[in-house]
């Protein structure tokens, strides 16, 4: 169950550029968060800006009752957020919506972050960590200023892939460049993990269908309540036996879908992605 | 102390109800709130059959406000009758069906369904919502409609009916009148305000449907005024909506002449915001010398204010 009460803020890191990490006391997101989850919060009591936002989890420590988030302040509520002093209130309501499925025994993660999209990854690399497992981390962005977490993610258990677009750091070009290089040398079943830019994870949700393989994507879409009322953040998303897609809320039957159920932009259908490559693909 | 309000029959533990589509079907706030703090609550308005809403985006935030075009996206009166209804009996407040219609027989049809469903306490007739291209605002900006629509309801059901008036018109009195002539028990005032916000890179609305409703403390004045003025115009109840985030807001409305007031968008900023205003409440009687929130309603003093000119009017 999540818990709405204040947060006050324990601790608060600049990283360079627009990016924080803003550690939060929140007990029951502390105890209860999964990784992929996510809390509403927002800065003090002020009237502006009017809604709480969404934030993935990046770490929770239960020990100290705390959890932290990666924060890049570039609009009205995430700069208040970043704006904040150690014993300054936040008002949040956590931990909130769908966490990523582990991935089986036998299958091998590969999670894809674009950008800010590194939010909800170290916490599954610590996850799969405590039972001794790991994962490989395909982290791209624009330029090397756009990942800033990547000297935070040691002990997270993550084998980190860096790709820039401009070649300053990593590998050159998009993020999928060295992830499909890696899974056609990938000798165990890989199950992939994406979150960043919509057309990143529409790419990885198309190389997925083409190889066979399963991905789950955190979806990022405007929210009102966190909770399933507003009905903002719906998404269009199509199950298995449906004849056609339903808007589902991204807070509470999300933020984490399979991506062969979500319906992109352009799309209508998402059983046509299914049926075409993806079928193929796998028997080969 | 009493903090209960009595309206159309319907008993009312304190005057704070959460407010049609900003809080869901209510279930989805257990274990985050007590549900029984709640005077009362508003479903999610309900057609006779499911709904998927408008296209996306859906909200905007605008100046203390946000825009919203949801488009009334709902499961329905039958399914939520059969899986809702059951789990919101174990606790204990007031609720209200927010009904809809594309056509005066369907609100007429769902209200029926209602009828016989336990657990409801009235309906609350939706003739406002902007954001649906047929029903909604077509009959809240017509008088003859509104009356049409709510007479249709009042013959469907022994439910008290409670019509929620759009602000989208010239003169609130005469919606007002319209519905309370239709037999209507009590007045909702007043829905979201029509909107539209642009994206000036894309030269686009913001809002996947174009227009939108705007709520929140930015419409509070207005709907101050809007629900004022309705309340000088019948002698049915009415209850405030727009723009609540504190006591004092709650207070305005109260002492403008609502016997109670609805919560909106402030449930997305704070659900706990019921425990936080009703404390407030209490000591703003306390302060003032009394122990009866229902010594409040209607004590506007407003100097040289000529006294409402229609002779049904509320005094």
């Amino acid at each position: 169950m999540p818990a709405n009460r204040v947060a006050p803020l324990v601790d608060r890191e600049v990283l360079g550029g627009a990016y924080f990490l803003l550690t939060f006391r929140h007990p029951e997101t502390a105890r209860d968060a999964r990784p992929g989850q996510f809390v509403m919060i927002k800065a003090g009591v002020s009237a502006e800006p009017p809604l709480r936002r969404p934030f993935s989890i990046l770490s929770a420590d239960a020990a100290r009752e705390t959890f932290t988030l990666f924060v890049k302040a570039i609009g009205q509520g995430s700069r208040s957020l970043c704006a904040m002093a150690p014993g300054d209130v936040a008002q949040c309501l956590g931990p909130l919506g769908r966490p990523f499925t582990p991935p089986p025994a036998d299958e091998e993660a590969f999670l894809v972050a674009g950008g800010y999209g590194i939010a909800p990854f170290r916490f599954v690399g610590e996850e799969l960590a405590r039972t001794g497992r790991t994962a490989r981390l395909f982290y791209g962005g624009r330029t090397a200023a756009d990942l800033p977490l990547l000297d935070r993610l040691g002990g997270a258990g993550l084998t980190v892939v860096p790709a820039t677009e401009d070649g300053s750091l990593g590998e050159r070009g998009r993020v999928t460049v060295p992830l499909e290089a890696h899974l056609d040398a990938a000798t165990r079943p890989v199950r992939l993990y994406a979150c960043g830019p919509d057309a990143m994870m529409h790419a990885v949700a198309r190389i997925a269908a083409a190889r066979g393989l399963t991905a789950e994507v955190s979806l990022d879409p405007w929210m009102g309540c966190g909770i399933g009322t507003c009905l903002a953040c719906v998404v269009r998303v199509q199950g298995e036996d449906e004849p056609r897609w339903k808007y589902r809320c991204a807070c509470t039957e999300g933020p984490v879908f399979d991506s062969a159920r979500v319906v992109w932009p352009g799309e209508e259908d998402s059983r046509a992605r299914r049926a075409g490559g993806g079928a193929e693909e796998a028997r080969r | 102390m009493n903090l209960a309000v009595e309206i159309a029959g319907i008993r009312f533990k304190n005057p704070l109800i959460a407010a049609s589509g900003t809080f869901g079907y209510g279930v989805e706030y257990e274990g985050v709130l007590d549900l029984s703090l709640l005077g009362g609550m508003v479903s999610k308005g309900l057609y006779m059959e499911p709904r998927d809403g408008a296209p996306t985006p859906r909200i905007v935030e605008t100046p203390s406000g946000l825009l919203n075009a949801i488009g009334l996206q709902g499961v329905g009166i039958r399914a939520f009758v059969r899986d809702v209804l059951p789990r919101l009996a174990k606790h204990d407040t007031a609720l209200l069906v927010n009904v809809c219609g594309d056509t005066v027989e369907e609100y007429a049809e769902v209200s029926r369904v209602c009828d016989g469903a336990p657990g409801v306490a009235g309906l609350e007739v939706n003739i406002s919502c902007p954001n649906v291209k047929k029903g909604g605002m077509a009959f809240g900006g017509d008088p003859r409609m509104t009356h049409e629509v709510v007479a249709a309801v009042r013959k469907a059901t022994r439910l008290p009916v409670i019509p929620k008036l759009s602000p989208n018109v010239g003169d609130i009195a005469v919606f007002a009148r319209a519905a309370e002539e239709a037999g209507a028990d009590a007045l909702s005032c007043i829905n979201t305000l029509l909107g539209l916000a642009i994206d000036v890179q894309t030269r686009r609305p913001k809002l996947g449907f174009g227009t939108g409703g705007l709520s929140g403390p930015a419409i509070r004045p207005v709907a101050v005024r809007m629900a004022w003025q309705a309340a000088r115009a019948v002698k049915i109840p009415v209850i405030g909506i727009g723009g609540i985030a504190a006591a004092q807001d709650a207070l305005e409305f109260l002492i403008a002449g609502c016997r109670a007031v609805q919560i909106g968008t402030a449930n997305f900023v704070d659900p706990g915001i019921y425990e936080r205003v009703l404390a407030d409440l209490r000591a703003y009687l306390e302060r003032h010398g009394t122990d009866d929130i229902n010594d409040v309603v209607g004590t506007l003093e407003y100097p040289g204010l000529p006294r409402p000119c229609d002779s049904g009017g509320r005094e």
